[in-house]
């Protein structure tokens, strides 16, 4: 490419103070670069937020009413903390959390370190891996749903073949079961995004430190201990918190699979939030539940910042 | 070229002309699988019909009809006519969302619809109907007479003969011990949302109890009456002996691989009972549950011309035509509903005198109870859903009757009773 050599494009010297004109300029131009993203998230994030800490005081409703919207104050907050649902919402949403997030970076850990193995066929098996991912959840959901299907789906029919004599366990309709076969699904739906991240950062490590570990007769666990998994550290922190938020949104599965049940057991807190402001179409009241929501997402993600910092 | 400019503005001009006479209106329907056939018919017989009065429709079919509408509703923008669930027309009246219809149907045709659809229909304070559908629905229990004759259980043959708590409850018990059937009952759980309170609201109905009263408007005394209590115990036992099918268990139970005897469900079922059981498939009517009584839900999808529609004649003929005796009668042949007007049903060919549908259409005409026409309904159906729910995985009865019974009445409470409705 031949450069333009006109005086213009001369930079401005070290040190010399803008003029007046150009700072303008230059300002002009940052907005213009930041303005697209700030308008996005201004009007789908901030507007809708600030918008839900307004209507958490009054009793909106989705569909306008001829009666006029009232300040409530914070009835709708006492409501919320005072009804035994939305506890029992707010305890599955930990459980599921506490089983799904070691399960599923155990998961995607584990394949991550086999596809970075040289094997055999390894990017076809790359490609395999990543299937879930691209998968709709609904489309997992149905073929999962014929998995836990009883008293004839696959699950039950493998613990025919093991021997097991009791007639069926009904997994989605039985309140022990319900929430585990929730999270062996969800495991399963979403292992590849993190199996991604931890791929890449397998790839980060020096093979230099592993060349060395073996001439100092590490073995293989001892190199995993010490030199995988404390390198992958900084992944770990953000795949961690990536995972724990993502974990708390659980909605779709137990929406199309349980509904919630069997008694409650698998609601979640977004479940209960769509129940009250779509279904019984409180806006009000489910926009002081997903303000609480709010809440108890950004603490536990401070939460665990403070607790495992970067290096 | 301004011979060339000449002509182009003659063609805008003349397209113009033809735009101010043609007036094309759209209508928002549902799109289910046995309803496709029959939008698709009526669009191009109205089309036909009305072409001499510049009139067309553009019949558009919505899968998630429900989230279009709450987004056009919220955001004014709907098209001439839509569908809507019937119990969910008094909430949409009552913010003012709706154009009444009284206009557009006739006297004729007022006295010749079904007296449980035009209940629905219609808005209490002011009398006036603002929705209308072209087809009633009702549940009865669908039989497999193999088992049935297998297990020496009697079938009754019309509504006033039907069986009782006690006849259905031993029914049960002897079809719960032939080879072959896992479950003697499929209630359906596995369906969701609108099913609970249209499924299971008549067990209530026929026990004296109900979702709502409906002069006080208050669902405390009635949904968590004594008489509810009993009921729903006696769904729970069932589901605590094993006999309904579950929701894990899927959708084909009776009609598939046939491991269930009964069915408790509603006239979409029909074509697939139908192709599944052939013969062996008879109709049973709604059982008599606590004493004499007996209930039927019924309703369904309806026409109504949204308030800010802008072509209101024209979406008014669309709707007097949909529901002409020929296209009401061509519905219910379509899709295995019971036609909503009497002069329809004479010449359905499934519901006429001797058709297969016969029961159905006397249950539709003698014991067929609305669901409540007030604008509370869908947080009404929302709360029954979860405590029916519960009961059935085997929550205490009384406690979720009341929790439910208390939810609705504080919503009523939170609308200030929805004026002008009674109730506290």
């Amino acid at each position: 490419m031949i450069r333009p050599a006109r005086p213009s494009s001369v930079p401005t010297p070290v040190g010399a103070p803008l003029r007046r004109r150009e700072r303008i300029t230059e300002w002009l131009n940052e907005g213009a670069l930041i303005l697209p993203a700030a308008i996005l998230l201004l009007v789908f994030l901030i507007g809708p937020f600030v918008m839900a800490g307004v209507l958490s005081f009054t009793n909106e409703r989705l569909i306008p009413r001829p009666i006029p919207t009232r300040f409530v104050g914070f009835d709708n907050y006492a409501r919320a903390l005072g009804d035994p649902d939305f506890w029992q919402a707010f305890r599955n949403t930990f459980y599921f959390a506490m089983l799904v997030v070691p399960l599923q970076l155990s998961i995607s850990l584990g394949s991550a370190m086999l596809l970075n193995a040289k094997i055999h066929a390894r990017s076809f098996f790359r490609t395999v891996t990543l299937l879930p991912l691209v998968t709709p959840i609904t489309v997992v959901i149905v073929i999962w749903a014929a998995l836990f299907q009883i008293p004839d789906g696959m699950l039950n029919n493998l613990l025919r073949l093991f021997g097991y004599d009791g007639a069926y366990i009904n997994w989605l309709g039985d309140a022990r079961w319900a929430m585990p076969s929730i999270v062996l699904l969800s495991a399963w739906a979403t292992f590849p995004f993190q199996m991604l991240i931890y791929l890449a950062g397998l790839q980060e490590i020096p093979v230099e430190r592993y060349e060395a570990a073996r001439i100092d007769g590490a073995n293989a666990w001892a190199q995993f201990r010490h030199i995988t998994f404390t390198g992958l550290r900084n992944v770990h922190v953000f795949v961690l918190i990536t995972t724990t938020i993502q974990a708390f949104k659980l909605f779709v599965q137990v929406d199309l699979l349980t509904r919630g049940g069997p008694l409650g057991s698998t609601n979640t807190l977004v479940r209960y939030m769509v129940q009250e402001g779509y279904s019984s179409q409180r806006i009000g009241y489910a926009s002081a539940v997903a303000i609480l929501f709010f809440v108890l997402v950004a603490g536990f993600a401070l939460l665990q910042r403070a607790l495992i910092p970067n290096d | 070229m301004p011979a060339r400019l000449r002509t182009l503005v003659a063609l805008l001009v003349l397209a113009l002309f033809a735009a101010a006479q043609a007036q094309q209106i759209t209508a928002w329907v549902i799109d289910g699988e046995s309803e496709r056939p029959y939008f698709v018919q009526v669009q191009e017989a109205f089309n036909a019909a009305f072409a001499d009065r510049g009139i067309s429709v553009n019949v558009v079919r919505l899968p998630n009809i429900n989230d279009a509408l709450q987004a056009g509703f919220l955001g004014g923008t709907l098209p001439d006519v839509i569908m809507l669930d019937g119990p969910n027309m008094a909430a949409y009246v009552w913010s003012g969302q709706l154009a009444p219809l009284d206009a557009y149907l006739d006297a004729d045709m007022r006295a010749d619809l079904l007296p449980a659809i035009l209940d629905q229909g219609t808005y209490s304070p002011d009398g006036r109907i603002y929705a209308i559908s072209p087809y009633d629905s009702s549940v009865l229990l669908w039989g497999n007479r193999g088992y049935l004759e297998q297990a020496g259980v009697r079938i009754p043959a019309s509504v006033a003969d039907a069986w009782t708590f006690e006849e259905m409850e031993a029914a049960l018990a002897a079809l719960a011990q032939l080879p072959g059937v896992n479950w003697p009952i499929d209630m359906k759980l596995n369906y969701t949302g609108e099913w609970y309170a249209y499924g299971f609201s008549p067990f209530l109905q026929a026990c004296g109890a109900d979702l709502i009263d409906r002069d006080t408007w208050q669902a405390r005394g009635t949904l968590d009456s004594a008489e509810a209590v009993t009921s729903l115990q006696r769904l729970q036992g069932w589901a605590r002996n094993g006999w309904i099918v579950p929701s894990a268990a899927g959708d084909n139970r009776f009609f598939g691989d046939k491991t269930a005897a009964l069915a408790w469900v509603g006239n979409w079922m029909w074509r697939v009972h139908r192709e599944g059981l052939g013969d062996d498939l008879v109709l049973i009517p709604a059982p008599k549950f606590c004493g004499d009584l007996q209930a039927s839900p019924n309703g369904g999808w309806s026409y109504a011309i949204p308030a800010v529609a802008a072509n209101k004649d024209a979406a008014g003929a669309f709707v007097a035509f949909a529901m002409s005796t020929e296209q009401v009668a061509l519905y219910a042949d379509t899709t295995g509903y019971v036609p909503a007007r009497a002069s329809a049903i004479a010449i359905s060919a499934l519901y006429g005198p001797g058709g297969q549908g016969a029961l159905m259409a006397e249950q539709s005409a003698t014991i067929a109870v609305v669901r409540p026409v007030h604008p509370a309904y869908p947080v009404i159906s929302s709360a029954f859903e979860r405590a029916m729910n519960n009961i059935l995985d085997g929550a205490d009865v009384a406690s979720e009757l009341a929790r439910a019974a208390r939810a609705i009445d504080d919503d009523i409470a939170d609308s200030d009773g929805y004026p002008p409705f009674g109730g506290r």
